[in-house]
């Protein structure tokens, strides 16, 4: 056999190997990606949720129907901050007042939210 | 049986990693002589040419074997059991789930193609055909080399790792066409200067020209990436010749500087003697250069256990260093000595005109030894007269980084050893006034005294540990762990830290960044603790106050805050009182939105009452963790368009990456 041909035929097999490998492992990766980002929208999407989440009270605006918590990680939604958030009912706000620390729930469709229920912890 | 980095399994790695890389590289060095020596109709360069390719199969098949072999040390290492090195899956885990072991896969496979096509018999009588041969085996080789960058230090540098493995890439290269292509010049010097090899003797003098001229250009290639790889690695003088690692660097570019004084001898003297004829030009030239080049080979080959060595070392950047010197030179020195500054200033410019007179010596051969003395004498007296002012006594620990990072925590911690162990002596303020300490033989220092510049952060841990001779200060050693002395180092560093900012105002003073804010962690509510360096990026208002003196502040803060947050203003509350109950006794109205620290108060305000004590403390923390400008007053409201002018002077700052505060004292 002539010698470039040769060295022709190892250096496609060589370059179809490596083509192949990326390309496999190239969609796959991608494809793995796109799956958990699918799971993920469908996780939050369009499914009613509902979170325990431990925080203080800030602030109340009864006319609102609003209290501001600061409060710790919501997985899947936000992470810890201070927010105000939609309360289900008057009661809720009247059962706590500011500087409370509560374990309170966190419940709707992402992002109609609201508190159901609220206890003081101390 | 357990298996750790024992005497014989180290021996065993070193050894195997050795055997590959010396043979990683033949291979490379060998094709690519062949190519650079180029086609021959010879009969002497036809052997010598099918001689280096039989050794190039051997050299692939040593370097599958020792690749295996380094393999399997790596497996048992990684399990931390010996039969590890023997088990399928073992090697299973560590060849396909590691990078590294993707980078060993690669290359074996490359090695493999390789040796099958060395042994190809294929016709390469017309030139097309010889060139596609050889130029496959370059190729191959090559490529079955590089990826050897990937699976070293330089892949677990961080950040620019890419960068770091291009370099150590190109590095491997220019070493493996080097060093690997010594081995067959010597060869076919050796060959082309027998009496029978006369016809090739043309041919030889042309290949180790080219050779010569590659080996030049891969030497300035090498010196490129070596000195990058060094500053990534090793990073600073103190990583050079304190660790081992370093160590091992210098002993490298020892042994480089030996094989580059024969390198250039041969280049000079020999390489211009092989053309002619006569007794001492010609064939016994080149019989001599074909031995100095053998001198190399060895030389090169002793690098390449330096380097298997290296590979198997932590890198200097992440060991502790161990300054191996008495003193240091640092221009911090000449501070407030100018007389010194003098000196030093004379002496580096007689330096820079020995520079200058060097490297004319260099450039004009006429000139070189009136020239060279004038230099020598110059450098001498340069560094004579700029050196001496320039040194300050240093210690084993002198570069050594505090285990414990600058944070309100260690401050107080250190606080407390400092009142247990040291205030007898040094002062309950560390104005060294104690009453234990008069009557020593020296007056304790004043901690507080802005003298800390020419201290790092190790001598003082050096000083804590062994005490300071004749002086009276004894070493703690022995009492205090090294975490304790380093909380120590860094509340006295907060300490004279502090005792600086007593001129600081609640005005800032513009690009002037010095004062460190002490890292600190706290909690509002049961909410996950945070911590103020999570804050990097954005101004912080760090209000320190006790109601009910700073009612009328904390409302108007509590008011205005969205005026804040439109500068980008945060402000974190903590109450002096370390009240757990502090949002309640703020009260609904107004709202109070910022964070209120109920968890951590106590440690954040005892850390920072150094910087500043009143009944109300208001500091100003940069985006880069500084803090700029220090309010303090009794709590009453005040001109918040004073704060917001001074916000708006620091947004206007630029910042730059590397200003940002070492999260360690030094």
């Amino acid at each position: 056999m002539r010698a470039w041909k040769a060295v022709l035929l190892i250096d496609l097999a060589l370059l179809v190997g490596v083509g192949w490998g990326y390309a496999f492992w190239g969609l796959r990766e991608g494809r793995l990606e796109r799956e958990l980002a699918e799971a993920r929208a469908a996780a939050t999407s369009g499914i009613e949720r509902r979170w325990v989440v431990e925080g203080v009270v800030r602030a109340i605006f009864p006319e609102l129907g609003v209290i501001v918590l600061t409060h710790g990680d919501i997985p899947g939604y936000m992470p810890a901050m201070t927010m105000g958030f939609r309360v289900a009912s008057p009661k809720i706000q009247e059962a706590v007042s500011v500087g409370d620390e509560v374990r309170f729930t966190l419940q709707g469709v992402v992002p109609n939210v609201a508190v159901t229920t609220i206890e003081k912890i101390k | 049986m357990p298996i750790r980095y024992t005497v014989p399994v180290y021996a065993l790695g070193l050894a195997a990693r050795w055997l590959h890389l010396a043979s990683s590289v033949l291979l490379v060095g060998s094709a690519a002589m062949i190519v650079l020596a180029g086609r021959s109709d010879r009969a002497t360069a036809q052997r010598w040419e099918q001689r280096v390719l039989a050794s190039a199969w051997v050299w692939a098949l040593v370097a599958l074997a020792s690749g295996v072999v380094v393999v399997g040390v790596q497996t048992a290492l990684f399990e931390a059991r010996a039969e590890a090195a023997f088990e399928p899956q073992a090697l299973g885990r560590m060849l396909l789930e590691t990078q590294a072991g993707h980078v060993w896969l690669v290359r074996a496979g490359l090695l493999a193609v390789l040796t099958a096509f060395l042994c190809l018999r294929v016709s390469v009588e017309r030139r097309a055909d010889w060139r596609a041969a050889r130029g496959e085996t370059v190729l191959l080789a090559v490529a079955a080399l590089l990826p050897l960058a990937a699976a070293g230090h330089a892949a677990a540098v961080e950040p620019d790792t890419a960068r770091a493995i291009a370099s150590d890439g190109l590095h491997v290269l220019a070493a493996g066409i080097w060093v690997g292509g010594l081995l067959p010049l010597a060869r076919l010097l050796t060959a082309a200067s027998t009496e029978a090899g006369a016809d090739a003797r043309p041919y030889a003098v042309l290949a180790a020209r080219r050779f010569s001229r590659a080996a030049l250009a891969m030497l300035v290639l090498l010196v490129a990436t070596g000195t990058g790889l060094a500053i990534i690695h090793v990073g600073s003088v103190a990583g050079l010749v304190g660790t081992s690692y370093g160590r091992l660097l210098l002993t490298k570019l020892a042994l480089l500087v030996l094989a580059l004084a024969f390198a250039a001898l041969n280049r000079a003297v020999l390489l211009a003697r092989l053309g002619g004829d006569g007794p001492t030009v010609g064939r016994p030239a080149m019989r001599r250069l074909s031995g100095f080049v053998l001198v190399e080979v060895v030389l090169a080959l002793a690098i390449l256990v330096i380097v298997a060595a290296m590979n198997v070392t932590p890198p200097a950047r992440h060991e502790p260093p161990a300054w191996p010197f008495a003193f240091r030179l640092s221009l911090a020195a000449l501070e407030g000595r100018a007389a010194e500054a003098t000196r030093a200033l004379i002496g580096s410019q007689i330096g820079v005109i020995g520079l200058v007179a060097l490297i004319a010596a260099l450039a004009m051969r006429a000139w070189r030894l009136p020239l060279g003395a004038v230099a020598l004498a110059a450098l001498g007296a340069g560094a004579g007269l700029a050196l001496p002012p320039l040194m300050i006594d240093a210690y084993p620990t002198t570069y050594l980084r505090p285990s414990v990072p600058y944070q309100a925590g260690a401050i107080v911690a250190g606080a407390a050893l400092y009142q247990a162990s040291c205030a007898g002596c040094h002062g309950p303020r560390g104005a060294g006034d104690g009453p234990d300490g008069r009557g020593l033989p020296r007056t304790p220092a004043d901690l507080r005294a802005p003298h800390t510049a020419q201290h790092t952060a190790g001598d003082l841990f050096w000083w804590i540990s062994h005490g300071i001779p004749g002086s009276g200060m004894p070493g703690f050693g022995s009492r205090l762990s090294e975490d304790q002395r380093w909380e120590l180092i860094n509340y006295l560093r907060a300490l004279s830290a502090g005792y600086a900012a007593r001129t600081m105002g609640p005005a800032i003073e513009r690009d002037r960044r010095w004062l460190v804010a002490p890292d600190f962690s706290f909690a509002v509510g049961p909410t996950p603790p945070r911590a103020l360096k999570d804050y990097r990026g954005r101004t912080v208002l760090v209000v320190l106050y006790a109601l009910p003196g700073a009612r009328a502040r904390m409302s108007q803060l509590a008011e205005r805050e969205g005026t804040l947050a439109m500068l980008g203003v945060e402000v974190i509350a903590v109450p002096i009182d370390a009240d757990p109950d502090a949002i309640r006794r703020l009260g609904p109205d107004p709202r109070v939105m910022f964070p209120v620290v109920t968890e951590g108060a106590e440690t954040i305000v005892a850390a920072y009452r150094l910087f500043a004590v009143a009944p109300h403390v208001e500091l100003l923390v940069d985006r880069q963790g500084y803090i700029r400008s220090i309010a303090r007053g009794a709590g009453e409201a005040g001109d918040l368009e004073a704060l917001a002018a001074q916000v708006r002077l620091l947004n206007e700052e630029k910042i730059a990456a590397e200003t940002a505060p070492d999260e360690h004292v030094h």
